[in-house]
């Protein structure tokens, strides 16, 4: 510690006594040449290390350049004295970043400490990792902090340091870190009882979502579950409320995670979620004079509205979000202003009407001139957000006159929006991308052309122009000057004497634009050809060669006889820009790196929000797309426009996309064992028993049907004298237009020593599936355990009994006919102990298939005559035959199967097929 | 994620500056940067600022709306600064400062800035518990105390 180093205290006194700048270098310089020569000189003991390289440290951080001091830093990390140790890992994440050479010697005794049984040695060396780790220790030690922070012997401290560690690691080089296969064991990590290691393994879990949306979907209902117990239920450790409100930044973190997903469709964790959020709005009513207090409330409520915006715009919460919003806009406190600002933008971003925030339109203008620029660059934020048909003359207006006395900072900014807004505009500190941008949208827009011409004409005829107005002018007359040449005061030489007039005041490059123009108007405007010709004329003398070699093509173009069809060919009407990222758009959109918290959304209105979503799926599938959409040549936007070759088109670029994963591919693993099938098997035909068992669980199942819906209860019994912790179960539906199962309610995140927990499921039917729904159950019990069983929910469930009688069925039976609506099966079956036929079994399975067994139908007693109708939500009703025939000396059975949908026959078939054909 | 902390007296004279993203510049000028656009602020403003010009020190950020931001606040004779991204609550930035102010004022009875000027190794490894690698590591002032040795 510093007080007991005394030649440090010393130095830092003498430091503070130097009067002038001049001095205070030369006693640094005084005090660096002496430890360069101790460190020369060598043999120094573990506190002169120590002492000097903490002087050094002070030195830098009062902003000096150091050069010495690395290598005794390395070695005070492996020295075993706590104390030594401690300023070699402050000196290295001070004095190196994460390409420094010298990291590569400390890597060695970092994992040293990392291994070790000493906790604080662990928590040092993690420390260090979190701040100077590069890509090479990611390889080195990814390993090591996993497992510190997974073990269960790890203290809190020890687990907190190493989720942040590992995060950092991941975000240098995420190739190191399995993220799909650590997901489920990270994950339940966030039931940890201390909400310190809770806030750390979220930041973690938040980067690895995001890029692993679904192998991370369970942290949504622990992020609800925690919200629930936070704001709800009160429960939490007395001292992680700060200022009377439970963990703040806990609470911002999940709702920020929320964001990242879409909204959930189960109904339970939707209703748990909304209270939490009406909850957090609530509490905001009650106003304290603690500062502090305000604060973190404000905190949670704004990131809580922005997490209500992303679910649904138009519900009531929203609503009254945006009264809240109202009041803060224009409250007395400046924070709350400027964040009521910010958050208004995110709803005016994503809101399907912009009529709540319009109401406040004038209050927002008036912030356009609040005395604070933070809040100026909000309300233009906002402003350029909510702008829309409607208003765009008003704010664009105001705009523009506030552009006149805003701060030089935003003005750039400013236009870029404004241009954006009337895609119009021209005036200064106008960039490239302005001019294109107006080109490609007059082109694409066919009413706009005429339009268009007359008004680049008028803005033309003043005194001085912009020369990117020149440049618009250049190509909207050369494309459409035509359609308006036949009016007074537009006639083609008044077109091209108003252009060429300023010609003379422009760069190269606009001159060489004007010379295509001409081309084009020789082409629709005959009657001025000789002026045009004369220029040309004139141009070919030219020293610049780009204009030089323009004007001799277009002069030999234009000498050619008037019924050439070259000309005309050449000088075609251009064609519609293809639809692609806007350039001005592209610029505001630029890629993000990967390496950052992604943003939930950007300024502008519902569609850019939209096409900023349908781009970023797109670069989820092919990161090489993302590449070059974002660096998109702005001139590749407007191919055919300028000289430069156009860029290949985008979409041709892109490879297929690769569609997303079959949902096979992601369904767990299943879980097997001697029993497993056989105990599905039997469920599938009954309505109650055991689904699973072993050492720590068991796993039973209850179900009701009737239609197309049933109830099932799961109930699961921790056989052990340990709680389950971190107890989580999901569902996992392959097709869920077809099926859908929901939990009625959330589930618990523990089950208690030797008991018992129940989970009832709501099920649906909607069409024909063949694939049961797979429930994962996984938690921590030691180590973490993951089971994943098939549930029994099969498409028999959903059938009803039907009556017929036999001529009926015969009816039925033969109009329905042979193949495909057929399906047979011959398979060998069991005799019983007495060595005949199981009857009471095969009636057993058939009519626990919910198939209603048909008597005096067969001739023969041992055959069995079922039928039943399945009922389906979406798909409605299919009816469904069946046939059994067993032959006791040949100890096989045939089963046939008739049904209006050829799906059901087969599927049906193979069910009841199962639990009936012999075992061996 | 936090990029900076920094702290810092009215006269613009660092007392700690911690940068969990590599600079492009050197680290006094970003600090007389940060102090010129603060210290000019008038009491009574927003504790948040834009500030593009950081885009020399740190990077510049491309994505719309994404933008360097600094929080601030004052204390006596000291500014304490976190410069943070789009991923941080302005508000919960605001919160974590007051937290390592408590902390500091725990642990030096009454933090005054010489405490800071000759412990800055303590200040280091407070802040260190506070926050890891740019993002927060704890928020409970016991806990921190009691793991600040």
């Amino acid at each position: 510690m510093a007080t007991s180093m005394r030649g440090l205290t010393q130095f830092i006194a003498d430091i503070r006594g130097a009067r002038v700048r001049d001095l205070e270098e030369k006693r640094i310089n005084k005090e660096m040449a002496n430890i360069r020569k101790k460190f020369k000189d060598g043999n120094l003991d573990g506190y002169q290390k120590k002492k000097y390289v903490a002087k050094i440290i002070f030195t830098y951080i009062l902003g000096y350049k150091v050069d010495v001091g690395h290598m005794e830093a390395v070695n005070l990390i492996s020295s075993s004295k706590y104390s030594e140790k401690q300023i070699g890992y402050l000196a290295v994440t001070l004095l190196m970043h994460e390409n420094s050479d010298f990291l590569r010697l400390v890597v060695n005794s970092i994992r040293k400490d990392l291994d070790g049984n000493n906790e604080i040695d662990n928590c040092l060396a993690l420390h260090a990792i979190a701040n100077v780790g590069g890509s090479e220790m990611a390889e080195a030690l990814a390993e090591d902090v996993h497992r510190l922070l997974i073990s269960p012997t790890s203290q809190t401290f020890v687990k907190k340091k190493a989720a942040l560690t590992l995060l950092r690691l991941y975000r240098k080089h995420p190739d190191v870190i399995p993220a799909t296969e650590w997901a489920l064991r990270i994950v339940s990590i966030m039931d940890d009882p201390d909400l310190g290691v809770v806030i750390c393994v979220t930041s973690l879990v938040m980067a690895l979502a995001q890029d692993n949306l679904d192998a991370y979907a369970v942290c949504y209902t622990k992020a609800v579950d925690r919200l629930n117990r936070l704001v709800i239920e009160h429960e939490y450790a007395a001292t992680y409320a700060y200022y009377k409100v439970p963990s703040p930044w806990l609470q911002v973190k999940l709702l920020r995670l929320l964001q990242y997903y879409p909204p959930s469709e189960d109904p339970s964790i939707r209703s748990v979620l909304h209270q939490v959020l009406q909850t957090i709005m609530n509490n905001s009513a009650e106003s304290s004079r603690n500062v502090q207090h305000n604060n973190a409330q404000h905190a949670v409520l704004f990131e809580a509205i922005g997490l209500a915006i992303h679910l649904d715009t138009a519900s009531p919460l929203v609503g009254t979000a945006a009264v809240l919003l109202a009041r803060f806009i224009s409250s007395k406190e400046t924070n709350v202003r400027y964040l009521g600002l910010d958050t208004m933008a995110h709803l005016a971003a994503r809101a399907e009407s912009l009529e709540p925030i319009k109401r406040h339109q004038s209050t927002i203008i008036l912030s356009l001139r609040d005395k604070d620029i933070s809040v100026r660059r909000r309300a233009l934020d906002l402003l350029y957000s909510m702008c829309d048909v409607d208003n765009s003359e008003l704010i664009v207006g105001e705009l523009l006159r506030y552009l006149k006395v805003a701060d030089y900072a935003l003005r750039e900014e400013m236009v870029l929006k404004i241009a954006i807004l009337t895609e119009n505009a021209a005036g200064d500190h106008v960039g490239d991308e302005v001019w294109y941008r107006v080109v490609q949208i007059v082109t694409n827009t066919e009413d706009l052309q005429e339009y268009a011409a007359k008004v680049i004409f008028e803005h033309l005829k003043a005194p001085s122009t912009h020369e990117s107005l020149v440049k618009v002018g250049g190509y909207i007359l050369g494309e459409y000057g035509h359609l308006i040449a036949n009016e007074p005061g537009y006639s083609p030489m008044e077109q091209f004497q108003v252009l060429h007039t300023k010609s003379q005041f422009c760069v190269a490059s606009t001159r060489s634009l004007l010379l295509s123009t001409y081309i084009k108007w020789v082409n629709v405007f005959p009657e001025i050809k000789p002026q045009l010709l004369n220029i040309f004329e004139r141009y070919r003398h030219v020293l610049d060669a780009e204009l030089q070699q323009r004007a001799c093509e277009f002069y030999a173009l234009a000498s050619r006889p008037d019924d050439d069809e070259l000309l005309q060919n050449v000088c075609e009407e251009m064609p519609p820009f293809p639809p692609r990222v806007s350039a001005l758009l592209g610029r505001l959109n630029m890629k993000h790196g990967d390496t950052e918290d992604k943003r939930t959304w950007i300024h502008g209105g519902k569609e850019a929000n939209l096409d900023r979503d349908a781009i970023k799926r797109k670069a989820e599938g092919n990161s090489a797309v993302a590449g070059q959409l974002g660096n998109q040549d702005i001139m590749g936007s407007l191919a055919g426009l300028e000289i430069s070759p156009s860029s290949p088109e985008v979409a041709s670029l892109s490879p297929e996309l690769p569609s997303f994963q079959p949902a096979s591919d992601k369904a767990p693993r299943l879980t097997t064992g001697p029993n497993v099938d056989r105990w599905f098997d039997k469920l599938t035909y009954t309505a109650e028993g055991v689904l699973y068992e072993d050492d720590q669980l068991q796993i039973g199942v209850k179900s009701r049907y009737q239609g197309h819906l049933g109830q099932l209860a799961v109930y699961i019994g921790n056989k052990v004298s340990a709680p389950l912790t971190s107890f989580t179960t999901t569902i996992h539906i392959s097709d869920p237009d077809a099926l859908s199962v929901t939990f009625a309610k959330m589930p618990p995140s523990i089950v208690g020593p030797r008991t018992q927990t129940q989970q009832l499921l709501h099920v649906e039917c909607k069409k024909m599936f063949s694939t049961p729904p797979i429930l994962s159950v996984s938690y921590l019990a030691g180590s973490h355990q993951t089971i994943a069983l098939r549930l029994p929910i099969v498409i028999t469930k959903f059938f009803e009994h039907v009556k017929l009688g036999q001529a009926d069925f015969f009816e039925r039976w033969k109009l329905i006919g042979g193949p495909p609506r057929e399906d047979q099966a011959i398979f060998p079956i069991d005799l019983n102990s007495a060595g005949q036929l199981d009857l009471a079994k095969h009636k057993q399975v058939v009519s626990g298939h919910r198939l209603n067994l048909l008597d005096d139908i067969d001739p023969n007693p041992n055959n069995l005559v079922a039928a039943g109708v399945l009922h389906m939500s979406v798909e409605g009703k299919v009816g469904c035959l069946l046939r059994l025939e067993p032959n006791r000396e040949a100890k096989l059975c045939r089963l046939t199967l008739r049904s209006t949908s050829e799906t059901v026959a087969t599927e049906v078939r193979k069910l009841v097929q199962q639990p009936l054909k012999a075992e061996s | 994620m936090i990029h900076a902390v920094l702290i810092f007296n009215t006269s613009g004279v660092a007392r700690l500056t911690k940068f969990y993203t590599p600079l492009h510049q050197s680290s006094q000028t970003l600090v007389q940067k940060i102090f010129s656009l603060i210290h000019s602020r008038p009491a009574g403003l927003c504790n948040f600022l834009d500030a593009p010009e950081l885009e020399a020190f740190l990077g510049p950020k491309d994505e719309v709306g994404e933008r360097w931001q600094v929080v601030y606040r004052n204390y006596a004779t000291l500014y304490f600064v976190f410069i943070v991204d789009g991923a941080e609550s302005e508000l919960g930035i605001l919160d974590l400062i007051q937290v390592l102010v408590e902390c500091l004022d725990r642990a030096f009875e009454n933090v005054c800035e010489l405490d800071l000027v000759f412990h800055f190794d303590e200040v280091h490894h407070i802040l260190a518990e506070i926050i890891q690698g740019g993002l927060v590591l704890e928020t409970n002032v016991e806990e921190i105390d009691a793991s600040g040795m």
